[in-house]
């Protein structure tokens, strides 16, 4: 497109030490059924671009949904301008960008069934069919099915001569029932988050069967007792219950700019401070944390990101210790790194790339371990499944979460469902618990969709994994 | 803009088969200064079509339906091309999708108040004349040897919605808000305001609120978890209330799902609690109508602790056959004890700046979490006597509103919120932090 172009010798004409250019469409669907009502058959477009000016060592952004010659160079002017006024208090003697070459390349979300192309009316039937299991059941009295696909196609431009075009797709389905029985009323989902992949991820899913079971333990969570007292218990937690865990407690403590104190007035700070880097003791020699943008249904997973740093694989956490940070072009000079890790990300056009989480996952145990053996081996504990209440202070330390279905296990053997439990820990101390993870044949995957972060908000995406894992010691009870 | 939304309209009505439309446009002119370390490390200026912060769907969002099948499309352009292609999108959808038995049909016509123009302050606000706010707010930290970040941002929006059966609204409005956090060693505390006119903004006055709050706290000491009274500052309450009042829905009451079945007209809050949503009120923003397409007007949802009214969409307001109603502003109640009687009424307890993370455990018992931020003063014998490190909470926060000792003045946090600092007795502190 010739908007690219165009924006980057406008810059580099107003004298730009660095700019870029990104052309962002988003097209969605959303369909949205409660029980048997179609509350909202949706499909979205917003197309816009945003350009980015580095000047004196400080940055501007301007966006707008006008494709002329003159609104481009009027708003390449406008990022310029914003540049020098952010140069009046900038960072130190000026922010740095990592050093960086050239990329002119293409990446696409890998897919077999595009998502746009299936009928709508063969998705609704789908979703109506499921709600009408649930519904079948008396106890449930309320369903809720949401879909949604998305694709991002962006065009890059930088004044380093990068030039990309990057598509990615995800698709997103997430279903929920709330059963309301004499003793109490209790939710119990599906949901294994977005990934980037075709209807054929959807296509894959035994829906009835999800349907069935997600209603009956529903209803047995509203019968369920809960546990007494807070003590000191052994947890064994499932692969999407630890995705919404490891987001909070090593995803968002391990991104520079909240370790760097940017994030500081509203999403928080970091205790995972630079000083530690190679030496703290994070989890226990079992816990390695692998941040990988280049997995394959990964919603991090683009190509490159809005930096135009191509995706990488990397230890956030190796054997326990905490090894390196998530990074962007502009942060990671201010830890004397020479390059990014590749992990500014936009949500659209109108976005000013922030540091992200990337793709970041629990490595699963070497040894042959399966859950079952894994319960077996387990005297006394509580299995969570799902993800549920969830709560992390500012630093990312002390925090407290629930989940979606409860059992409680005794002499290696499951024995009763339970309901509203909550964990409390401190993180160090959490990830330091582990003394057991199964292994790769039973590792799942969690997409992230909604990851609230920055100011003015965005939401972000990237795909958490992981193998049940047993953690020992942990302050389990029952809510009030 | 109201030109052009309007000619948008006239379009839709003109092209449009459906039997039934709804088409709602929202367009916003936002300026974002965000700094860090005490330097500016976010610039953004633009104009967007789009339908919430939040959001990433289009601001010209039409949603039509043929009988009770409904379909909708939004896009982010109102050229002729693009709402021409925007119509023929819902109108698709909605023929080939299934009937929707909750379907109602759009809002007819209704007489809305006159609009108020968006104050001339906030419109003209320049970047130059923000940076010149910050870089004060920056040189204050400096002085006390601390590092500023946070957010200056400014937005002019509009709103605009037309139905097929007559209901036509266009609302302007425009905000200021500045938002910093000061951090020195372990000392870390926020300050926040919003204003619709930037006139009534001051800056030395949010410093001058800032450095009582940091020169208030010192390195904080560890304070052992239980049962404690506490003051919440209108930060806090506002946190608080924000979660509160979206559980607040007839439909989930009736149906068992959330703490309030069958509470209407009870006294199920604290009789010193009393929530309400005004357009009366000159200082406080309200909409002329709300999304369902109904003006804004005066809504009591509790009074003395008792439930009046519930948020309700038009499908079950019609067949519960009350009315429908969504909370668009917030008006709390205020007192006037002062934080100096709050601290004398009983013989020790905390003060609270702030709430963080606030999310529910069960939505049947209304039982919620959180921590408290921005620095904890603990106070004994009337007297504060030093800052102690942050909680973890756990309360069931209706309960919590059975145990109001005292209400001070209602002070205007937001363009839409007014909000007093409220004392608690026996907040539910379950957890200590490190920090």
């Amino acid at each position: 497109m010739k908007y690219l172009e165009m924006a980057i010798d406008a810059a580099k004409s107003l004298g730009a030490e660095y700019a870029d250019i990104r052309i962002h469409k988003t097209t969605s669907e959303s369909i949205f059924l409660r029980n048997m009502s179609l509350k909202n058959t949706a499909q979205q477009e917003v197309f816009g671009y945003g350009v980015r000016v580095f000047k004196n060592g400080a940055w501007g952004f301007a966006h707008s949904n006008v494709f002329t010659d003159d609104a481009v160079t009027k708003t390449v002017n406008r990022a310029y301008e914003l540049a020098l006024q952010s140069g009046r208090l900038k960072y130190g003697d000026g922010l740095k960008l990592a050093t960086e070459r050239s990329y002119i390349d293409t990446y696409r979300t890998p897919f077999e069934i595009d998502p746009f192309q299936v009928p709508l009316s063969q998705k609704v039937e789908l979703m109506m069919d499921v709600n009408k299991t649930l519904l079948n059941y008396n106890d449930i009295k309320q369903t809720l099915f949401l879909m949604e696909c998305q694709k991002d196609e962006k065009l890059f431009a930088s004044t380093l001569g990068t030039r990309l075009d990057l598509t990615t797709l995800l698709v997103e389905p997430m279903l929920r029932a709330t059963a309301v029985t004499t003793k109490d009323s209790q939710s119990r989902s599906f949901r294994e988050g977005g990934k980037a992949a075709g209807w054929e991820y959807i296509e894959q899913i035994n829906w009835q069967e999800k349907a069935e079971k997600i209603a009956q333990e529903a209803i047995m969570k509203a019968n369920a007792d809960s546990l007494g007292e807070e003590e000191q218990r052994t947890l064994l937690l499932d692969p999407i219950h630890l995705s919404l865990t490891m987001h909070e407690s090593v995803g968002h403590p391990t991104e520079l700019d909240r370790v760097l104190g940017w994030e500081a007035d509203f999403a928080g700070i970091s205790f995972a401070t630079p000083e530690k880097l190679g030496n703290f003791q994070y989890g226990s020699k079992l816990v390695n944390f692998i941040a990988d943008n280049t997995l394959q249904g990964g919603l991090a997973t683009a190509g490159y990101d809005d930096d135009g740093v191509p995706n990488q694989k990397w230890y956030i956490i190796k054997d326990g210790i905490l090894k390196e940070y998530g990074t962007t072009r502009d942060t990671a000079p201010l830890l004397n790194l020479q390059m990014s890790r590749g992990c500014n990300r936009a949500t659209s056009y109108f976005d000013f790339p922030i540091n992200r989480i990337p793709n970041l996952y629990l490595q699963p145990g070497k040894q042959d371990l399966s859950p079952n053996d894994l319960i077996a081996d387990t005297e006394d504990a509580v299995l969570i499944e799902g993800q549920g209440s969830f709560s992390i202070d500012q630093h990312r330390v002390n925090f407290q979460f629930g989940g979606d279905m409860f059992w409680e296990i005794k002499n290696g053997k499951k024995i009763r469902p339970l309901k509203k439990i909550i964990y409390k820990s401190n993180n160090p101390e959490f990830w330091n618990s582990v003394d057991a993870i199964c292994d790769n044949r039973y590792f799942r995957t969690f997409g992230v969709t909604n990851c609230g972060k920055g100011q003015p908000g965005q939401r972000g995406r990237m795909t958490h994994g992981a193998a049940l894992t047993r953690f020992r010691n942990i302050r389990v009870g029952g809510s009030q | 803009m109201k030109d052009k939304m309007m000619k948008c309209g006239e379009l839709v009505k003109r092209i449009c088969k459906a039997d039934d439309f709804t088409l709602q446009i929202g367009h916003s002119q936002d300026l974002h200064t965000r700094f860090a370390q005490n330097a500016i490390t976010q610039h953004i200026d633009g104009e967007s079509l789009r339908s919430g912060s939040w959001t990433v769907s289009g601001g010209v969002n039409l949603k039509v339906a043929f009988g009770n099948k409904t379909g909708s499309a939004s896009v982010n352009q109102l050229d002729e091309e693009s709402i021409i292609s925007l119509v023929k999108k819902a109108e698709n959808i909605a023929k080939i999708n299934k009937p929707d038995p909750e379907y109602v049909a759009s809002e007819g016509k209704h007489t809305l108040r006159e609009m108020e123009k968006p104050a001339v302050a906030t419109v003209n606000l320049s970047v130059e004349k923000i940076v010149d706010g910050i870089e004060k707010c920056i040189k204050n930290a400096e002085r006390k040897d601390g590092k500023l970040s946070g957010i200056s941002e400014k937005h002019v929006r509009s709103n605009y919605m037309l139905t097929k059966n007559g209901f036509e609204g266009y609302d302007e409005s425009a905000s200021y808000s500045h938002s910093m956090t000061i951090k020195k060693k372990g000392i870390e505390t926020k300050v926040y305001r919003a204003v619709s006119d930037y006139d009534r903004f001051s800056m030395n006055e949010l410093i001058e609120r800032l450095n009582e709050q940091f020169d208030s706290l010192n390195e904080p000491e560890p304070y052992e978890k239980g049962r404690l009274p506490v003051i919440m500052r209108p930060q806090a309450v506002l946190h608080w209330l924000n979660y509160l009042v979206w559980t607040l829905q007839q439909r989930e009451a009736d149906d068992g799902l959330n703490p309030y079945t069958g509470q209407i007209g009870k006294h199920f809050f604290g009789d010193k609690f009393s929530l309400k949503s005004t357009i009366s009120d000159p200082h406080i923003s309200a909409p002329l109508f709300t999304n369902n397409g109904l003006p804004a007007e005066d809504t009591e949802w509790i009074v003395n602790g008792v439930i009046k009214k519930m948020q309700a969409d038009r499908y079950y307001a019609k067949k519960k056959g009350i009315k429908p109603a969504s909370l668009f502003n917030l008006v709390i109640e205020g007192g006037d004890t002062s934080e100096q009687e709050m601290m004398k009424k009983v013989k020790r307890g905390v003060i609270l700046n702030n709430l963080w993370y606030i999310r529910p455990i069960d939505a049947k018992t209304g039982e919620w979490t959180g921590l408290t931020r921005d620095g904890v003063l603990y106070f004994e014998d009337g007297k504060i006597k030093k800052a102690v490190t942050n909680f973890r909470w756990n309360e069931v926060l209706h309960d919590a509103t059975k145990r109001i000792l005292a209400l001070g003045p209602a002070y205007q946090i937001l363009p839409h919120a007014t909000i007093p600092t409220i004392m608690i007795d026996d907040f539910n502190f379950v957890d200590v932090t490190t920090f």
